[in-house]
Parts: C-alpha cells; structure tokens; sequence
C-alpha cells in the first residue's frame, strides 16, 4: 500500500518534471519571439515613420482636412497612427506567435485565424483612413463650389457628399477583413439605394423650381440670364 | 534656348522657313475663327505703318480649335503697304501656326516665348484675337517700347468702364504691386509686350508645370520681369471692351486664376521682395490709366448674399485661414444690414495678407484655399459698389490708390505672418 502510495507521487513528480522541462523550453521560445517581435517592430515602426516624412503625408493629410479628423479625436498625426498601427500590428502577430509555440491546441485554431486576418486588418485601417482623406477632401470641394453657386444648403450637399464616401469606405473596410461579408453588402446597397432614391424624390417633387432653374442654366436662354444675374466683370 | 523637343517637328520646320527676325506677335486662339482675321490684319498693319523695314512674323497658336480657327489666320488677306510689299523676311513664310494638345494658357504661351527664342526676335508682342478693341497701335504700342527703347516688359493700360476688372483692381494690382514693389497696373492681360531676353528667359523657366501657371502665364511672365529687374514699363492702348458675345462672367474662375497665380509667383520669388518697401512708378507711354462713366448692371443684391452665406458655411476653413481678429469682423460685417456694410481698407489687407501666408503655409488645399476668398471678394465688390454709386472716375480712382498705400504700409504684417513662427522668434 505504501509503496503503491510512493509509486504513485514519484510518477506524478516525474510527470510534473516532464510537464516543466517540456514546457520551461517552450516558453522561453515564446518570450525569445516575442522579444525579438517587440525589437523589430520598433525598427519598422522607425523605418516606416521616415518612409512616410519623406512622401510627406502629414501635408498631404493637413490639406486634405483629415489630420483635423484626427486632432478632433485626440489623435496623432497620420504618419504617427500608420507607423504606430504597424508598431502594435507586428507586435501583436509575435506575441501570437509566441503564444503558438506553447502548443496548447484550443489556442491553436483560434490563433491561426487571428494570423490570417492581420494583413487584412492592417489594409482595412489603410481603407480607411484613406476614405477619411478623400471624404474632407472632395466634402470641402463640394462645399465651396456650392457656396460660390449660391445653392441652398451648401453644407447638406457637403455632408451627403461626405456621408456617401464614408458609407462606401467603412463597407469597403469591413468587406477587406471579411466581418459579415453578405450582410455589409446588403446593407450597403439597401443604404446607398435609399439614399439615392431619397434624392432623387426630394429633388424630383420638392425640387421641381430648383430643376427647373438647373435645366434653364444649361439649355435656357443663356442671356436672359445673364441680365439676371450679372456680375461685375472681374478681368 | 528654350528646349526643342517641346516644340513639334512641324513647328520646327516652319520657323526654319521664317528664319531670323526683329519682331514676332503670338496669337493665342481657340474657336476665334470669327475674330482672328481681324486680329492679323491689325498685327500688319502694324508692322507696315509701325515697322517697315523689320522682319518680323506672325504665329498663331492654338489650343485644339473645332471651327476652322488656323484656317482663318493663314487665310487672311495680306496686308500691303502703298509700294504693294507684304511683310519683309530674309525667307519665305510669315505666318506660323502651332497646334497644342491643349488648350492651357500656359502651354500656348510658352510655345509663343519659345517660337520668339528660337526666330531670335529683338522683341515679342502677344494679343489675343477676342480682343474686340484690338487695332494696329495696340500692336504697335506693345512692341516699340521693346524694340526701341529697350524695356523689357510692356504692359498694357486700358480705359475701363469704372465698374469692370474690379478683381484687376482691388486684388491683383495693389496686391503684386505691394509685394514686388512695382506698379504695374494690368498683371494678368490678354496683351503683353517683351523683350526677346525676357522672352527667353521665361520659356526657359521651370514653373511651367505648375496648374496655378497653366491657368495664368502672364503673371509669370510679370513676376518674372519684376523679380529679376528687367525694365519694366507701361504702355496705353485704349479701350478694353467685353466681347459682344460668351459665356456670363465666372468670378470663380477668374480668381482661382488670377490669385492661384499670383501666390504662386509671390511664393516662388520671396526672396526678391521680402525686402522691398514701397513701391515704384513705372514708365508710361500714352495716356494713363483711365475709368470711363458708363453704368453697370449689376445684381447687388445677389452678391450681398453670396457674401453673407458664403461667410456663415465656410466659418470652418475660414477660421484655419484668417486670424483670430480679421475673422470676427469680417463676421460681424456679414451680420449688418446690407445698406451698411463697409469693408475697408485695412480689413480687406489684412485678409488678402492672411490668404497669402495661408497658402505659402499650405494650411488647406491651395485651389480650395484660393476658393474660399471668393465670397469674401464679393462682400469687398459690394461695398466698393454702396461706396462709389455716385462718385466720379477721380474718387474711385483716389480710393484705389489708397488701397495699394494701405497694402504697402501693412507689408510687415505679411511678412510676419509668411514667416515661419520660429524664424519670427528667431
């Protein structure tokens, strides 16, 4: 009895020896990987900050109003949030990584799906920050040649304009990383036909004077309405 | 010389028959083919009565026309003086005609600078053909003072109807004449004399590219006489009248290619003016500058609200362009009764300096940036017009000119505000 008792602990403690000399290995595995990730994704966070200094995308971004965007939200400028979304993006993949060399299989499957996601994530923040840009940008634009037009409303046309770019961008983004891929393209179409569809009454049966008008500007009588609505001559 | 493989081989081969001349007068022309006969035949009779013995040429270039434009300017009928000579030339071929790709003022007026470097033309005129006033002693106007008396640069001087090229007169002339410290009243005309070193030296420049360029050669060319202290001088031809015929006047147009243009050259030439005060009275053949008496009609009211609108919607990028200070009143004219507003002097200043250095600074896109001062265009235009309903061609003339004072004296607060922060601290 006593012997099976002290067979029985000297296995277990065998055991457990096995377990931490199998496992102490792998874990400094793990934290070699994950030391040498968080090394080289400081190097590239570093390459990556001069790479965008050089094609001078703070500028770019400054003028086209979406370094505004991300003050607004206390963020950094956009050369900072790329090159540090790709700083915490490569981090994150070592420490999966790591985290897969412990071979503990629930984690596995799980991991290996976080892996094939990753790029597709890094495009996505790419997408997105690039409909930011071309939202201010081409909003703004619409915003001042209906000003300068002397349409009505110059900032809801600006803001449908810049709504529309969103909508398509934010699709656009989540059809990349593959999240409900049939529902946000549904969803989108429902979005974008309703809006559309919304314009085309609201200018159709609210609008009927304003198209009259735009049809008059283009196949009027151009000089009547000159007369009406001369200018000095700037030149 | 200007590079040669921007000029097409066909262009080549016909000023091979040309050969050397004394003078050369560019047409640039789209869809003119109504107009651009008249426009040959005032360039040679010019030549006949103002130049005799000088060889001289004529080149039409044109920007893709649809309705026979080239055609019209080689079929002209030749002008002959009483002896019955046409034009005299060491060659053959007197007309020239160059075919652009597009219609871009600046490539047109660069392939004329390049054609007048290449014929080594003493001096260089160009007109356009939709210039309804153009006669012989326009022509004749702009090139003697190049040819004879060794100026450089000959910009014209125009009576004007005292409510026309307000753009001309409340922004571009006492704005480049502030900066590049010369008065040169008519900065961005379709009519311009120079000299053959001048003309060379603005076909060889690099800014040809530049879309603010493209929309505006002449400011270039004027910028480039006045930055690099080439003789400048003026030069008065008479009448400038609008086209009976065209499109309604765009003022959005028009300021996105007088004042992207004329950023542009005051950006690219700091170094010349930064320390220039003051400014400097130009030669002036001919008569000065004149306003003529006739009415407008002008829908006041329309611009007033353009103005006031275009203030409230564009508060957001306005406040990123002007100061603290100019913005409040500006908004606080936008909040005043129409029959009161009165955009003075020193406030129009401040902002025309505050889009300037906001756009050196690139703090918007530059092409929305320069949009955004249209409204603002329009509120100072309207007052012009509450001001001057009833003042004669002298007071509006007198007001004028202490706006180009105000400008001048209140170059420092450009210059302060062009300045980085840090050089200013510096």
């Amino acid at each position: 009895m006593r012997d099976t008792i002290l067979r029985g602990l000297a296995q277990a403690y065998e055991n457990l020896v096995h377990m931490i000399a199998d496992f102490l290995p792998r874990f400094v595995v793990m934290l070699t990987i994950i030391l040498a990730g968080l090394l080289i994704a400081f190097l590239l966070k570093i390459v990556l900050r001069s790479i965008l200094h050089l094609t001078k995308l703070d500028r770019i971004s400054e003028e086209a109003g979406a370094s505004h965007v991300l003050r607004k939200a206390a963020m950094p400028s956009m050369s900072e949030f790329l090159s540090r979304s790709l700083f915490w993006i490569t981090l994150l993949g070592f420490i999966l990584l790591g985290i897969s060399v412990l071979q503990i299989p629930e984690l596995q499957e799980q991991i290996s799906r976080l892996f094939q996601l990753l790029p597709q994530v890094f495009v996505a923040i790419l997408i997105v920050f690039v409909g930011i840009l071309a939202a201010n940008f081409v909003s703004r634009a619409a915003l001042l040649t209906a000003v300068n037009a002397g349409y009505r409303s110059p900032r809801l046309w600006s803001g449908m304009v810049r709504f529309v770019i969103w909508i398509l961008t934010i699709s656009m983004a989540l059809e990349q990383v593959g999240l409900a891929r049939q529902t946000v393209v549904a969803a989108f179409s429902i979005v974008f036909g309703a809006v559309m569809l919304a314009l085309a009454i609201a200018f159709g049966l609210g609008g009927r004077d304003l198209a009259r008008q735009a049809l008059e500007r283009y196949v009027g009588d151009r000089e009547k309405l000159r007369e009406k609505e001369e200018e000095p001559s700037p030149l | 010389m200007a590079e040669e493989s921007f000029l097409t081989d066909d262009l080549l081969s016909q000023l091979i028959s040309v050969g050397e001349v004394d003078l050369l007068v560019g047409i640039p022309s789209l869809n003119n083919a109504a107009t651009i006969a008249n426009a040959v035949a005032a360039v040679e009779e010019s030549f006949q009565h103002a130049f005799p013995r000088e060889r001289a040429a004529i080149v039409n270039v044109d920007g893709g026309s649809n309705d026979g434009t080239t055609e019209a300017f080689l079929g002209a009928a030749v002008q002959k003086n009483s002896q019955g000579r046409g034009l005299t030339s060491l060659r053959t071929r007197h007309r020239v005609v160059a075919h652009c790709n597009t219609h871009a003022q600046g490539t047109i007026f660069r392939t004329i600078l390049a054609t007048a470097d290449l014929v080594r033309a003493k001096a260089c005129a160009i007109v356009s053909p939709a210039s309804p006033g153009l006669t012989a002693d326009w022509v004749g106007n702009l090139l003697q003072p190049a040819y004879r008396q060794n100026f450089d640069f000959v910009a014209p001087l125009y009576a004007r109807q005292r409510y026309d090229g307000l753009l001309v007169r409340q922004l571009l002339y006492p704005m480049s004449r502030a900066i590049f410290g010369r008065r040169i009243r008519e900065i961005l005309a379709t009519e311009l004399g120079l000299s053959g070193r001048l003309a060379s030296n603005c076909a060889n420049r690099d800014a040809w590219h530049e879309a603010a360029i493209q929309e505006s050669p002449q400011i270039l060319i004027a910028a480039t006489a006045v930055g690099s202290d080439y003789r400048c001088c003026q030069s008065f031809l008479g009448a400038k009248m609008r086209p009976p015929a065209g499109p309604p006047v765009d003022i959005v147009s028009a300021v996105r290619q007088a004042v992207g243009g004329l950023f542009w050259c005051a950006e690219s030439q700091q170094t010349s003016w930064m320390n220039r005060t003051g400014s400097e009275a130009l030669t002036t053949f001919g008569a000065d500058h004149e306003l003529t008496d006739e009415q407008a009609n002008v829908n006041l009211e329309r611009i007033f609200e353009l103005f006031r609108s275009g203030v409230a919607e564009l508060s957001p990028i306005l406040t990123t362009i002007l100061s603290a200070d100019t913005y409040a009143e500006i908004q606080r004219l936008a909040a005043l009764d129409e029959r009161n507003l009165c955009f003075e002097n020193a406030l129009w200043a401040r902002t025309l300096y505050d889009f300037a250095s906001a756009y050196h600074h690139n703090l918007l896109d530059r092409d929305h940036l320069v949009q955004a001062l249209v409204p603002l265009y329009r509120g100072r235009i309207y007052s012009f017009f509450l001001q001057h309903a009833n003042s004669s061609a002298a007071e509006i003339e007198a007001d004028s000119e202490n706006l180009c004072l105000e400008l001048e004296r209140r170059k420092p607060y450009l210059i302060e505000r062009w300045k980085k922060p840090s050089e200013v601290a510096a």
